[in-house]
């Protein structure tokens, strides 16, 4: 069997007994490549010879020597390209690394290439990249998800073990269950953000993308941890989140939010979701109704203040210190315009106006400061939902992953799809996404779990013991 | 109070102060001015994708403990805003500053009198002692610094992310004479705690103004004009002046004033319409998603309250009280804390505190001496008044061991000995002498005699001549007075 | 709250954004749906709002110089240089 197709843990044991080396990882990795990616197209960029050179150099003492990773092109990684698949960062080279990445180094990890995005994380389909869609490894006439659809495309059609992606409003979450694999965002606070290309500051995390949850659990400990480089990282020492699971959820209690099971969901999702649900309480867990009122209104309060944030985080990209600057600019208006008029896709352009209206005056109180007044409501909504539960359970998405060009004429109907997701980041809680079930058509569908906030434990821990007491983590997509 | 008629001028002000920290606000880049382009900067301040700020606590700590000296009051919980608006020189095309919740509200600047311009420190307005009230001080980043060519701008971002501080007053300025006074005492204040160096000259305050004009006993303000461009404390007066005179004249005239932004040009003593903007700025703040609030009741205040320095004012009174100084003197003291610790030093050795500064503020500043680091000891100006004051020496001979002392530094009272120049002051011998003088100036004996108590004036110079200056003045004037009334 | 007229270009140009007349009609219609959506916000009581108190302290940096960029670092993505300033159309006041 292809090495490729191996979840890190196993890879590590296999490194640590010398069965195998680390470049028949890498060496395995772009066969499969080769093979995929012409239908696939995950990546936007390969290291070859650099990820073939630092197999050579691996250090297996350390707890990620040795295996290679793919990152999502928002993160800086010194030296290596960061476009966030679009035209206005054509040509930008990473002079830094991002602290994420410099934990991976740490940690013995090395980096495979990079992968695709909606651009500036903005897009739950990665149809707004400027360098090509991504295909959903079950169906390419299917998305595989957004933002960080190139990531999960990747980790679930085994052409790579393992990726980082970012998650604002589900981008890590929303992919991983419409590819059919593990996706973590932690809670706000966790991972550093310096390093990862803002698009919303207080809801954007990093995340690692895997096959199984085990797997999640390592990377999450090489990454977890303040930073003093990122005022909003928590100072608490991160705990070890390989303590050895023992498998069993006996006496936790599971909440399922009734705002998240509405009628005329998708049948096949909320079949599958609930049987996810019975399978906790006949191992032990007891399951409570909560609710969370107010749901309805966490599109509206996401759309004002992640655009709001946007609007001003993308304020840098002017074609002045970096970027695409457009030719032959008569003045500095006439620069600013068009480089940001030419560089930027229409998503992003609709996202910016939308956050600068919401912040302009005469309309910043009825819209971004009312949005910050319920977003403290939704925040409290998650804090007594806690208060009856452990975990709170919900599909991760509201149907199965639809197909290319369906919907990206409609952006509202994009957003709606949201629905979620998105809470988790307003609240700034952690939750995971993982495979609990197939369509008919064989689409993968997700099982979202989301913890208190730093309730990273308790999350992997139910986890892992659903992944591994059922074999959705082993079914691989068509070839 | 002012000279233009039933007409008076409302002034407020916006400085903005660099702070004295070695690093930037928001990212570890060497805070320092005047070195090569481009060598202090980093993702962070050069606003590169995925950069992030962490603020410099001691930037923080230096904006409170200005605050703690002005009187202000100091927010338990501060926060960073975002001022959105595009510019060449803005990093981020938004600048981290505060909006909602600045680390100090209130507060006000006292006017010293001896900070007025000279010509005008005699007159009422200087005397009135006035505090200006302010509103607020908060931080904020500074951009970066543009050069400007034939055809093209250059930028260099060295001096973008460097920590200021913007201080606003309310508008109780009524005068250029005020305003000038304003930023020297302002000045002062900053120096006496450390925070910045606040030279004009060299950019470290930067000043906005905003005037306007009503006639007296109005209560409306009139329409205000900001003025930019103000590179010195003096041309901030200038400025003021004439465009004080100018909106006057226009609305004598009956002409509206414009609300608009006019720039100064020091050369042609003028203000001139900026281009106007079409529009005001909508700045769209909101809360710095990046930044946690700031409680500066967890440490940053005790920590800045350690910071605080005797204030300009209260060690003026101080030295005027105990030391005998004259107002002007402590003033000079008060704005050179070296130059005062060793003057204190200087008058602690002697009970002629007042006599040492004056030797050190006449005599000894004379020279251009550092005090920091001149081979004069202190101690050796408590010596000379001493000597002084004991009648070792007169005046004239101190003048000489003065001279002495700055050439070859050591105990006055040993260059008294080495310059033989101990006074006369043994009555028979200054008797002699006297009988001398009265004996070869007939004519001025007469005089005196006649009534022209002038005329001794003679009799003491022949004297003095006569023991080449050592004769004791003093005993000198009584043994003459004494035998010319015989 | 009614649904406010956004005007798109007006908006645009704030954020330094120049539309075609095509995709100025079409944002239009898109966001002005978008904003529809967001009445929902109106109808929440946000009279009781939880009070959000600040952590005990974030981690303020010490005032000590950490390495930064080296010079060709720094310009290493500029557009346009010379002399180690980054260059831009003339800037006039």
């Amino acid at each position: 069997m292809s090495l490729a197709h191996e979840t890190l843990v196993s890879l590590r044991r296999r490194l640590a007994a010398k069965e195998i080396h680390p470049r028949d990882i890498v060496k395995d990795l772009f066969t499969q490549i080769d093979a995929r990616e012409k239908t696939l197209h995950a990546y936007t960029h390969l290291n070859r010879e650099s990820a073939l050179a630092a197999a050579e150099k691996a250090d297996l003492s350390l707890p990620l020597g040795g295996i290679p990773i793919a990152i999502k092109d928002n993160l800086n990684v010194l030296g290596d390209p960061c476009t966030c698949s679009s035209k206005i960062l054509e040509g930008y080279k990473a002079p830094y690394d991002a602290t994420a990445i410099a934990r991976l180094r740490q940690a013995g990890a090395f980096f495979l290439g990079r992968t695709n995005m909606d651009e500036f994380a903005m897009g739950s389909s990665t149809e707004n990249s400027a360098l090509g869609v991504t295909r959903n490894p079950w169906d390419p006439t299917r998305i595989p998800g957004g933002s960080s659809g190139g990531s999960a495309a990747a980790v679930a059609g085994r052409v790579a073990l393992a990726a980082l992606g970012s998650d604002t409003g589900g981008s890590i979450r929303q992919p991983a269950a419409l590819c059919g694999c593990v996706g973590l965002k932690p809670t706000y606070g966790r991972i550093s953000r310096y390093g990862l290309v803002a698009f919303a500051s207080s809801l954007d995390q990093i995340g690692p993308l895997t096959r199984t949850v085990e797997d999640s659990a390592l990377l999450l400990s090489a990454l977890a941890g303040h930073d003093p480089r990122d005022n909003t990282t928590d100072l608490r020492k991160p705990e070890n989140f390989l303590t050895k699971p023992d498998g069993s959820v006996k006496g936790l209690r599971i909440g399922l939010p009734k705002e998240y099971f509405l009628p005329g969901m998708d049948t096949e999702t909320e079949a599958a979701v609930r049987a996810a649900a019975e399978w906790f309480r006949k191992n032990g867990a007891t399951i409570v109704e909560v609710s969370l009122p107010h749901t309805p209104a966490a599109i509206a309060v996401y759309y004002i203040l992640a655009t709001a944030e946007a609007s001003a985080n993308l304020a840098r990209f002017d074609g002045v210190r970096y970027g695409r600057r457009a030719t032959d600019a008569r003045d500095v208006l006439d620069l600013y315009q068009r480089s940001r008029s030419e560089g930027f896709g229409a998503e992003v352009k609709r996202r910016i106006i939308l956050g600068t209206f919401v912040l302009s005056q005469g309309y910043a109180d009825a819209y971004y400061r009312r949005a910050q007044k319920v977003r403290g409501l939704l925040r409290e909504d998650f804090e007594k939902a806690f208060a009856q539960c452990d975990l709170l359970l919900t599909p991760t998405s509201p149907e199965p992953a639809f197909r290319l060009g369906e919907r990206n004429q409609d952006p509202l109907k994009m957003y709606l799809a949201d629905v979620f997701t998105i809470s988790t980041n307003l609240a700034g809680n952690g939750a995971i996404s993982l495979p609990c079930g197939f369509t008919q058509s064989n689409l993968p569908i997700g099982l979202q779990l989301i913890g208190p906030r730093f309730g990273e434990e308790t999350i992997l821990r139910a986890a892992h013991a659903f992944e591994q007491a059922h074999d959705f983590w082993k079914r691989m997509p068509p070839s | 109070m002012s000279s233009t008629g039933t007409w008076e001028a409302v002034i407020g002000l916006e400085v903005h102060v660099q702070l004295r920290t070695q690093t930037k606000m928001f990212c570890g880049c060497v805070n320092h001015y005047g070195d090569a382009p481009t060598t202090h900067v980093c993702p962070v301040c050069l606003g590169l994708p995925g950069s992030l700020p962490v603020p410099n606590e001691e930037a923080i700590r230096k904006t409170i403990l200005t605050g703690l000296m002005l009187g202000c009051k100091i927010a338990p919980v501060a926060r960073f805003d975002r001022k959105n608006y595009f510019y060449p020189d803005m990093p981020k095309n938004y600048q981290i500053s505060q909006f909602d919740d600045p680390l100090c509200a209130g507060g006000g600047v006292g006017l010293d009198p001896f900070l007025f311009p000279k010509e005008i420190q005699d007159t009422e307005e200087a005397k009135a002692g006035r505090t200006i009230r302010l509103t607020r001080i908060h931080l904020e980043e500074d951009v970066a610094k543009s050069f400007h060519f034939e055809d093209r701008s250059g930028i260099d971002f060295n001096r973008a992310g460097t920590p200021l501080m913007e201080i606003v007053s309310e508008a109780d300025l009524r005068t250029p004479g005020e305003a000038f006074a304003f930023l020297g005492s302002l000045r002062q204040v900053l120096l006496s705690g450390n925070v910045s160096d606040a030279d004009m000259e060299k950019g470290q305050m930067r000043c906005d103004v905003n005037v306007s004009v009503r006639p007296v006993g109005q209560k409306e303000f009139g329409t205000k004009v900001e003025l930019k461009n103000l590179n010195s404390i003096s041309g901030v007066r200038r400025a003021l002046t004439y465009e004080i005179a100018r909106q006057i004249a226009a609305c004598r005239k009956g002409e509206a004033i414009a609300h608009e932004t006019r720039r100064w040009d020091d050369e042609a003593g003028a203000t001139f319409t900026m281009r106007t903007k079409e529009k005001a700025h909508d700045y769209r703040y909101f809360p710095d998603p990046d930044l946690l609030p700031v409680r500066t009741d967890q440490g940053l205040m005790e920590s800045a309250r350690a910071e605080l320095p005797e204030l300009p004012a209260a060690l003026q009174a101080r030295l005027a009280k105990d030391f005998g100084v004259t107002a002007y003197q402590a003033s000079v003291l008060a704005s050179d804390r070296v130059l005062c610790g060793y003057y204190e030093k200087a008058a602690a050795g002697t009970t002629h505190k007042a006599v040492v500064a004056n030797w050190i503020l006449n005599d000894f500043l004379a020279t251009q001496p550092d005090p920091a680091t001149t081979p004069v000891e202190p101690a050796f100006f408590a010596e000379l008044a001493d000597l002084v004051a004991g009648g070792t020496i007169n005046s004239a001979q101190a003048k000489k061991v003065f001279a002495e002392l700055m050439t070859n530094p050591t105990s006055p009272k040993a260059l008294v000995k080495k310059l033989g120049l101990e006074q006369i002051s043994d009555s028979s011998a200054l008797g002699t002498y006297c009988d001398e003088a009265i004996a070869a100036n007939p004519r001025s004996v007469e005089d005196y005699r006649a009534g022209k108590t002038n005329a001794i004036n003679a009799l003491k110079g022949f004297v003095m001549k006569k023991s080449q200056g050592k004769a004791n003045p003093v005993q000198v004037d009584e043994i003459l007075k004494a035998k010319l009334s015989a | 709250m009614a649904a406010p007229k956004l005007n798109v270009s007006d908006v645009a140009a704030l954020a330094r954004l120049t539309l075609t007349p095509e995709e100025t009609e079409k944002f239009s219609a898109q966001l002005g749906q978008i904003l529809g959506h967001m009445e929902t916000l109106g109808q929440i009581a946000t009279g009781h709002v939880p009070e959000v108190t600040p952590p005990a302290q974030p981690a303020l940096r010490k005032d000590v110089p950490t390495p930064g960029l080296s010079v060709e670092a720094a310009l290493s993505n500029a557009p346009a240089q010379a002399n180690d300033l980054i260059l831009v159309p003339k800037i006039v006041e």
